[in-house]
């Protein structure tokens, strides 16, 4: 690999970012466009008995209100998107095709108007009647109702295998609702011309979002268009089509111009998907000298009533470790809530944090070092089907982390450590692991002009994750150009096909489609350069050059070329896709992805989370000291994007840890703390010094560009359990829920 | 947000004349009112913007009382060098409120209206006496951590989120107001009322008073004092609890104290029982503690906010022995 791939290359955007310059969904103004309002549910369950519009719509200004009483049959079915499965929508309740109400919070109105003001003010106007039925929002009271089992992984005899432990852990672990809250709210600007229609809107998955509003909208796919240049935060809540969205082109068509809604931080709380609450019951044996014998995990997470969503996370779990014996279990069961989704580290964190806790339980129960019984349980091949893994440093991560950290001069004894003014001082760990995600077929089209400038071009997206720069390094190595010298298009569907920005899987499988459409782009440089230099022929840096010292520029062998440019389509297929997966992705943009399970290997990114956490001996206040991630995640193609992803997931992992939680009112069933002032994500003053490290990691298994990617969640995942077992180092107390309030310690 | 009226006024008199209409708000630094008129918890038919007049934003430290205009800036004053080096508890609570961004808009007579955070206050759709007197109270039966100990009812559990205004609670201060019949102060401890059973009775102000500025008496107290805020994270989270502590101790003995507490109640609320725990005794890591049992003594928690009642503890005897590490200045 060239110099470019691992250059700690600045952001091209990050100017444009923070000046404001560069555009986002919501930025577009289109001279004559109308605005949108929604009006949401005040009961979590039942029917509508009576809308009265007529306030609304006497209010000067006031162009459309739509309800479920006159949305007619304009707008089709949408499918929930399941991966591999199919579809492309959060769910598959459309919540204006009927007086039925679902949730808490959804939609029972879109009002259009000239100006934001009145739209808002006359949605406010619509009264509601309801015929409301009891409802659920939580875990805890569901334990009467139906559960659906999913999916588990099984390997070994555990009960033998537990029987035969000399130690036995047996507890259960508890997460809490959560919501994305990216700082860009959901919005969307639809505008109807000529039966097109084109929609602005932040996405992480710009040519799901066209095929499903074509197809809800009974369009074809040529007459919708899907941009977004910038994605204001995703984390997960922006991959799915949202109702929201049909409903505003469905105002757009029927207005014949340009709809833009702005949703508020509120109903951001409902009308989208959200981390579904968990709960663990954990099982784990080991010998006298820190042996696994035998992993026990049973998992239920809440679904809606509409979809039965599946967050399988012990695949990955399972496989962390030698388990010589695996039985786990993973359910869901119905509540009255909008469907959960995907939220950053979906299937990892909530599993990881029961296990990584329970590891520690075991630890401190058989007196062992709790890095050391890690270390002891490290695997020669997965436990499950017995497969080698493509490349595996946990234990490097662990040797690094632990040497950053200074974790030799910890005290093992709870409570004995403290700071130099007083406070107790905890120290914990935990392993972060995760699937490596490959994509479906990815188009790339990379064009070079006689300038010697290349711009690539995929319908991908930037959602804060550096792809722009990333994605023009990898181009820039692939074709032989300087960086400054490729360009990159993003975030609008008539693009070539892309794919959604999810599973982390954006480098390994968009990075693989542009590589290789990059070196397609160079045979076909050095192919017309062999007309003019003899030999062996190289091509850096803009320049190709034969073994005689003579050469020749990308420029002007292209300024050779007809028309004066070089241009290429190609589409890179993952291996692992089946044809049937190539053909739903092509005709129904269905959402599939392969791994983390091959045919003769299996492919993990892997990590060592360490955490200090420093508590008030009086008030009990929890600080962080400090967090070090040694991540393992192949080949980096830049170092300074990876370092701020794995940082910025340390640092929702904090939250997640010590303070960001969404409160249920069991009674309503309904969200409570629906603002930033009530719903806490750590600030800079929660976090203390975070110190970020990759290992040199070599994988010639898993892609071309031996990038094994995760890094947009590989920091979220482990480290909320290394936060939970510092704080049991620090005061003997252990909370095997998140997040850890000062409820817990006082 | 309904539609309402704007005035601009350029004086007091202008703005107590607007402000004498029914249904009329003042805007000030608008961190709460615009917030609440946004999600249409209130929706005043006429707003006055106070924000222009002239002169109400010094900050006098040089008599024996200190004083704030009601137009000085929250940030502004945690940051003046006097205010931070010799009343600690003022500069404290002002600094351990909201946000930066916040505090560089929201002003001292404002953020002494603050309104409370009850989620089933600020949702505009719950049963609420407070928004929407007769309609009940959300809060009884749904989550209820963030809510009163001490001095709710049947009809209204929301707390009073104020940090400033729990350290003014401690420490004597009072309230200029200006109105149709002329000025008058107002003893800080009268501005709120308690709750009873008309929580949407929030003060003791008339129709067309304003806050021109709020006077703090010099004390040995207001210099040996603390203010100690724990809340779910360490910027921009309300009280869980808090607690402003002032002490006057010679020879060791403490010979006066203060003890206000926050997030705990409807209104600022003063612990005399934790003040008579403490004074005539050696101050001591004990007698700190046994000032943090006096000031809960007679809490009311309900289910969800126990947490109160033992953190709230904590956070007094934190207090004390942080004013007590101050030493006499």
């Amino acid at each position: 690999m060239g110099s470019i791939l691992g250059e700690p290359a600045v952001r091209v955007d990050a100017v444009a970012k923070v000046t404001g310059a560069a555009p986002y969904a919501a930025d577009e103004v289109i001279a004559g466009m109308t605005h949108a309002a929604l009006t949401t549910s005040t009961i979590a369950r039942g029917r509508i008995t009576e809308i009265d519009v007529r306030a609304a719509e006497a209010v000067p200004g006031v162009r459309l209100v739509l309800t479920h009483r006159n949305l007619g049959d304009s707008v089709g079915e949408g499918r929930f998107l399941v991966p591999v499965y199919g579809g492309q929508f959060q769910s598959s309740f459309n919540p204006l095709a009927s007086d039925e109400i679902r949730y808490f919070g959804q939609i029972v109105a879109l009002t259009v108007a000239e100006t934001p003001e009145i739209a808002e003010h006359a949605a406010s106007l619509i009264e509601i009647r309801y015929a409301a039925e009891p409802a659920v929002i939580a875990l805890q009271d569901t334990e009467t109702a139906a559960v659906i089992d999913l999916v588990g992984v099984e390997a070994g005899d555990t009960a033998k295998e537990l029987a035969r432990a000399d130690v036995v852990l047996d507890e259960e672990y508890e997460t809490s609702v959560n919501h994305h809250n990216p700082i860009e709210l959901f919005n969307v600007t639809a505008t109807w011309s000529e039966g097109a229609l084109e929609v602005r809107v932040p996405s992480q998955w710009v040519t799901g979002e066209r095929y499903a509003l074509s197809s809800v909208l009974g369009l074809s796919e040529e007459d919708v268009r899907v941009i977004s240049p910038y994605v204001g935060g995703g984390f997960g809540c922006k991959g799915a089509t949202l109702w929201h969205t049909v409903f505003t082109a469905e105002a757009a068509r029927r207005l014949g111009g340009s709809v833009k809604l702005f949703v508020s931080r509120r109903q951001m709380f409902t009308i989208g998907a959200f981390r579904p609450q968990s709960r663990h019951r954990l099982r784990l044996g080991a010998t006298e000298d820190g042996r696994f014998t035998a992993y026990e995990h049973e998992v239920l997470t809440q679904s809606s009533r509409t979809d039965v969503v599946a967050l399988p996370g012990t695949d990955n779990t399972a496989r962390l470790y030698a388990f010589p014996a695996i039985r786990t279990r993973e359910s869901t069961v119905q509540t009255d809530t909008n469907t959960p989704g995907f939220m950053r580290g979906p299937l990892e964190f909530p599993e990881l944090f029961a296990l990584e806790s329970g590891i520690d339980e075991l630890a401190v129960k058989l007196g062992i070092d709790p890095v050391e019984l890690r270390l002891r349980n490290e695997p020669d091949k997965e436990p499950v089907h017995g497969l080698p893994y493509s490349s595996r440093s946990l234990v490097e991560c662990y040797r690094r982390g632990a040497e950053l950290f200074g974790w030799s001069e910890r005290d093992q004894a709870i409570g004995s450590m403290r700071s130099p003014d007083g406070e107790l001082v905890g120290w914990g760990c935990a392993s972060a692991s995760y699937p490596v995600f490959e994509g479906s077929v990815c188009d790339c089209r990379i064009t070079v002009d006689s300038a010697g400038r290349a711009v690539v071009e995929v319908a991908a997206q930037e959602i804060g994750t550096g792809t722009y720069t990333t994605l023009g390094q990898i181009g820039a190595e692939a074709i032989g150009l300087k960086m400054t010298d490729v360009s990159v298009s993003l975030g609008d569907s008539d693009l070539p096909r892309g794919l959604a920005t999810a599973a982390s899987s954006t480098v390994a499988t968009i990075g693989s489609a542009v590589h290789v459409a990059g070196r397609k782009i160079r045979e076909r440089l050095l192919s017309l350069a062999a007309a003019h230099l003899p030999g062996e022929l190289t091509v850096e840096g803009g320049i190709v050059r034969a073994g005689n010292g003579a050469s020749t520029s990308v420029a002007d062998l292209v300024a050779a070329e007809p028309g004066g440019v070089l241009s290429l389509e190609s589409r890179y297929t993952p291996p692992n896709l089946t044809p049937e997966m190539v053909k739903s992705t092509l005709e129904e943009s269905t959402f599939n992805i392969t791994g983390p399970i091959g045919p003769d290997h299996v492919t993990f990114s892997y990590g060592a989370n360490f955490a200090e956490v420093r508590i008030d001996p009086i008030t009990r206040r929890v600080r962080l000291g400090r967090m070090v991630g040694v991540f393992a995640v192949g080949k980096v193609i830049n170092p300074r994007v990876t370092r701020s992803m794995l940082m910025g997931g340390m640092i929702w992992a904090a939250g997640h840890a010590l303070m960001e939680k969404t409160i249920l009112d069991r009674g309503k069933a309904r969200f409570v703390n629906t603002d930033l002032a009530g719903y806490h994500m750590a600030t800079s003053a929660d976090i203390g010094e975070v110190i970020v490290e990759t290992v040199d990691e070599r994988d010639d298994v898993v892609n071309v560009l031996g990038a094994k990617g995760g890094v947009g969640e590989m920091g979220i995942v482990g480290m909320p359990a290394a936060i939970a077992n510092a704080v049991h180092h620090a005061t003997g107390i252990r909370v095997r829920r998140v997040p850890i309030l000062v409820d817990d310690l006082v | 947000m309904r539609p309402f009226t704007y005035t601009r006024a350029e004086t007091l008199e202008e703005a107590v004349h607007a402000t004498r209409r029914d249904g009329s708000r003042v805007l000030a630094g608008g961190t709460t009112l615009v917030d609440l008129m946004r999600t249409d918890v209130m929706s005043p038919a006429h707003v006055v913007d106070i924000g222009r007049i002239a002169g109400l934003d010094r900050i006098e430290h040089d008599g024996p009382v200190l004083r704030f205009g009601a137009l000085a800036k929250m940030a502004d004053v945690a940051a003046d060098p006097v205010v931070r080096d010799e009343y600690p508890v003022l500069a404290e609570s002002l600094r351990r409120a909201a946000s930066q961004q916040l505090r560089n808009m929201a002003t001292i007579g404002g953020n002494l209206l603050q309104r409370t955070r009850c989620p089933y206050f600020r949702d505009g759709v719950s049963p609420c006496n407070k928004r929407e007197p007769g309609s009940g109270c959300g809060a009884q039966t749904g989550p209820h951590r963030e809510h009163a100990v001490f001095g709710g009812s049947d009809a209204c559990i929301a707390v009073y989120p104020g940090d400033f205004g729990t350290a003014l609670a401690a420490f004597d201060a009072t309230v200029e107001l200006v109105g149709v019949e002329g000025t008058r102060a107002l003893p800080f401890s009268e501005v709120h009322t308690d709750v009873l059973d008309r929580p949407e009775v929030e003060t003791t102000l008339r129709q067309g008073e304003l806050i021109t500025g709020v006077t703090i008496p010099v004390t040995p107290v207001l210099r040996r004092s603390a203010y100690i805020k724990v809340g779910d994270r360490a910027g921009y989270s309300f009280a869980i609890a808090s607690a402003a502590v002032g002490l006057d101790i010679r020879d060791g003995v403490v010979v006066d104290a203060r003890v206000a507490l926050g997030g705990v109640a409807p209104r600022p609320w003063r612990s005399t029982a934790a003040e008579e725990a403490l004074v005539g005794k050696p101050f001591s890591t004990d007698l700190a503690k046994e000032a943090g049992v006096a000031a809960f003594d007679g809490a009311e928690p309900r289910k969800d906010n126990l947490v109160k009642v033992a953190l709230g503890k904590r956070v007094v005897e934190q207090a004390c022995l942080t004013a007590y590490s101050r030493g006499e200045l």
